[in-house]
């Protein structure tokens, strides 16, 4: 597997910049760092070979490899701030949500040491205080709301655990379910407020709940369960009363890490591993789908004992990039024991200098977003019908055994967590572990079966192939400066699968091909779903897949715009920015199999492209050849589409014309589910290769094909297909504007 | 779950599987591929990489995230198409209970 494993922590840096680095060792002793710009990455024989170059910076000598481990599990932690010591009486509630009962004691709300209420191992609600423990005879439902209270009264000697299970249709004479047990009552020393956890013995949270926590609440007294259902349900006259010492609302500051107590006491606390805030709460029936309009609907967090945000490992060294190190893809490798080929990368994109204009006149969109949806994913090991779309059996790497032994490392957007719910977070504070040269993956194809980054360098490796000098620029680093970014430059080369972007990046892609700017979009499936950025969580993306899309899962009723920013989430083409506006082509079809030639249209013979076929044979069929399936078109493919936004004088110059049956129909074309939309029936499934001049003297040139690149890396990167792309790249540099053509009458 | 039930009936398949493993299948080879690939994990065979585009061993993988994959004994391929026919015989015999026996072809 993986002797050591490492993060970075950033994904971009400029020269001059520091670099931490944070490793663990996952059975190495020590290990050695160096420096490496990539450059190829794929290591199929059939394939330019690997290659990378060692920059002379000297990082250390041999360290001490430190086992580290992953610590996932979301809740809420609120310091007590001295506000428990004199806590006698007292009543702890919430409405809860479970989503997973399997075996494990779980914790709704706790002040460590003092009182606790959770679900114990056979599914039952416990509750503990004063050394007695309670617990209640009927189980927990997963996928329902139950209300649970434990209070106590001095006076009475009395310790309550009571439940109420909020079924809709009784909710107006529901009775609780009461357990009590006799208790002495003591001194309260918790110092703090857990929601969805309780303290571990070595001090970290534990005992994670999977489900949704609506209104947890603390009070000063013993508070009635009858009297908590019609109090919880209102936070306004909740916050008046006088015993209540703390009640959350988990819909204030929702887009932040931030939780708010609306009580005077402002007991507020803050979320640890980012659980998923914006959710459907106890009240929610259906009666708003936007949370920005309802936010009192939206009560509810939904927190995962599988939610990583932060590993926090310690730092084992920080370096600074030298200044005039030349933009690129680079790798710290850490070299574990002398073993070169356990060999562990962490990559990263140096971005050309801040504040200053890049001499460099074409930038490759190192997409971090991407590589963010897909970090660590699992989808030949957790999906088992993966391999039906691979049409090939699943390959695992060294990796993937690794993810498979460690799954506390996190999931990618394409997971769902252990209670089957959707995962909407992916972090880069973590290692990422297919974020690596050398690699392979389940859907790169028949050969090389490389995906996202390793796929990506063999975009690097013809660039340098054809000796052409580049930035690389990040897709945070997009979002962040836009075209203050993009400004500087000709050409803005995309990578094989750029297929996740926020607004800000799809807007400044868009200001910069209408302000002159000329895009290659050398892939297929990009553009396509909408993500965000947490302005309180450097780091981490949401995505949420509403509504349509090739998906692994939904969001949940309700549960379609994104918690940190409030965007609709989903496809950009539900969102008014259609790929095809931007690139000309939009996603189609996808198949993991094999990938085809495309056959040249007439309208490759159109004057407007000649430069593109310029020292290409008169064949009407190119790119028969390739790593990624033995063809240029495949893997996912996009059409140029009118009704879809592509220009009306954009040129479509090639397509394939068939794919295997492996390639079926995306769910927001296949309205009407007719067993015709396959690769070998269905015209539809094709990739468009498609160009077209902009407004302001710009171009984008689209190929519609992840395995455009790796047909690009044939022989050597000696073949029409790396020859047209460095055709289309040489013009695209030219500053000379593009003019739009006349358009005819239809 | 498939309903699918792979029989004497469908050897024709097994033999176009055999000729040509990877790409374009028959609609008929497509269902038998579909009910040996799909959601059952019972004989969930995967390969892992012992030396990337050369050596492979034979695996099986299990439900249960986390759990051990679980290598078979003795399997060794250098090619991939050599791997995926060896798969597909081991999933016929599973699903069959039979041996897979070409010449058996048209037999009841």
């Amino acid at each position: 597997m993986l002797p050591i494993v490492a993060y970075t922590d950033k994904l971009s840096v400029a020269a001059g910049e520091s670099l931490s680095v944070m490793a663990s060792s996952f059975g190495a002793r020590e290990y050695r760092a160096d420096l490496r710009r990539i450059i190829q990455g794929d290591t199929n024989p059939e394939g330019p070979g690997y290659k990378d170059e060692p920059i002379d910076l000297d990082l250390g000598g041999a360290r001490k490899a430190e086992a580290k481990r992953f610590h996932p599990g979301s809740c809420v932690i609120v310091p007590g701030r001295g506000m428990l010591s004199s806590l006698s009486d007292f009543t702890i509630a919430a409405v809860v949500y479970p989503t997973l009962l399997d075996g494990r004691d779980r914790t709704i709300m706790a002040l460590p040491g003092f009182a606790r209420i959770g679900i114990d191992a056979e599914g039952r609600f416990l509750a503990e205080a004063h050394g007695e423990w309670l617990q209640a005879r009927r189980r927990a439902r997963t996928g329902a709301w139950h209300l649970v209270s434990l209070s106590y009264s001095a006076k009475s000697g009395l310790l309550t655990l009571a439940v109420s299970h909020e079924d809709e249709a009784a909710s107006d004479d529901v009775a609780p379910e009461v357990a009590t047990a006799k208790a002495a009552g003591g001194e309260c020393r918790a110092e703090e407020i857990l929601i969805a956890a309780v303290r571990g013995s070595d001090g970290r949270p534990t005992g994670f709940f999977d489900g949704k926590i609506d209104r947890p609440a603390l009070f000063a007294a013993e508070v009635p369960h009858d009297s908590l259902r019609r109090l919880l349900v209102d936070f306004a006259q909740l916050s008046r009363m006088a015993n209540l010492l703390a009640a959350w609302d988990f819909s204030l500051k929702m887009t932040t890490q931030t939780i708010c107590d609306v009580s005077p006491f402002r007991l507020d606390g803050r979320i640890h591993n980012a659980p998923a805030r914006a959710m459907t709460g106890w009240q929610w029936r259906g009666q708003e789908l936007d949370w920005k309009k309802r936010p009192d609907l939206y009560t509810a967090i939904h927190f995962h004992s599988t939610d990583l945000y932060d590993a926090e490992w310690e730092v084992d060294f920080t370096f600074a990039l030298p200044a005039g190190l030349k933009s690129g893809v680079y790798a710290v490798r850490l070299v574990p024991d002398g073993d070169e080929d356990a060999a562990y990368y962490c990559v990263f994109a140096l971005r050309p200098p801040r504040g200053q204009r890049s001499a460099n006149t074409v930038a490759f969109l190192f997409p971090t977003c991407s590589y963010l949806a897909y970090a660590n994913h699992r989808l030949g090991m957790d999906v088992p019908g993966t391999e039906i779309g691979m049409g090939r059996v699943v390959e695992l790497d060294r990796h993937h055994l690794f993810l498979q032994a460690n799954p506390e490392i996190g999931f990618s957007v394409y997971e769902v967590h252990d209670d089957e719910s959707g995962v909407f977070h992916s972090s880069r504070l973590r290692p990422i572990v297919d974020l690596q040269p050398k690699v392979k993956s389940f859907l790169g194809g028949f050969g090389s079966n490389v995906w996202q980054f390793n796929a990506d360098t063999h975009i690097l490796g013809w660039l340098d192939s054809i000796g052409q000098d580049y930035d690389v620029i990040t897709d945070e680093d997009l979002h962040a400066e836009g075209m203050r970014l993009l400004g500087a430059y000709n050409v803005l080369i995309t990578g094989t699968h750029p297929e996740y972007h926020t607004r800000n990046m799809i807007e400044a892609l868009q200001g910069f091909t209408d302000r002159g700017g000329r895009l290659m979009y050398l892939g297929g499936n990009g553009f396509y779903w909408v993500v965000s950025f947490n302005e309180d969580m450097p780091g981490i993306m949401e995505c949420r897949r509403s509504e349509a899309g090739i998906r692994p899962w939904e969001p949940g009723h309700g549960q379609f715009y994104h918690a940190f920013t409030g965007e609709y989430g989903g496809l950009w083409r539900k969102n008014g920015r259609p790929p095809n506006r931007l690139c000309g082509v939009g996603m189609t079809s996808q198949g993991f199999d094999i990938s085809e030639p495309y056959h040249l249209t007439a309208a490759a013979g159109d004057a407007r492209v000649s430069f593109i076929f310029d020292g290409v044979s008169a064949d009407t069929r190119i790119g028969a050849f390739g790593l990624a399936g033995g063809g240029a078109a495949g893997l996912e493919v996009d059409r140029a589409d009118r009704s879809q936004g592509t220009p009306e004088h954009a040129l479509v110059l090639a397509s394939s014309t068939r794919h295997t049956d492996i390639y079926l129909m995306t769910p927001e074309d296949l309205l009407d589910p007719t067993p015709d939309w396959s690769g070998t029936q269905a015209d539809i499934i094709r990739a468009d290769l498609t160009f077209f001049e902009t407004a302001g003297g710009g171009a984008v040139f689209s190929t519609g094909s992840i395995a455009w690149a790796g047909s690009m890396a044939w022989n050597g990167y000696d073949n029409e297909i790396a020859r047209i792309t460095t055709n289309v790249l040489k013009r695209f540099n030219d500053p000379e504007r593009f003019e739009l053509p006349e358009l005819k009458d239809s | 779950m498939s309903r699918y039930k792979i029989t004497r009936d469908d050897l024709e398949f097994a033999r176009e599987f055999l000729d040509d493993p990877v790409g374009y299948h028959s609609p008929g080879l497509q269902r038998v591929l579909n009910r040996m690939r799909g959601p059952a994990w019972e004989f969930k065979y995967v390969l892992v990489a012992q030396q990337r585009h050369a050596i492979w061993l034979l695996a099986k993988l299990p439900k249960a995230r986390g759990s051990q994959v679980e290598i078979v004994e003795d399997v060794i391929y250098t090619d991939l198409l050599d791997a995926e026919r060896d798969i597909f015989r081991r999933r016929w015999r599973d699903l069959t209970g039979e041996e897979l026996d070409l010449s058996l072809e048209g037999t009841p």
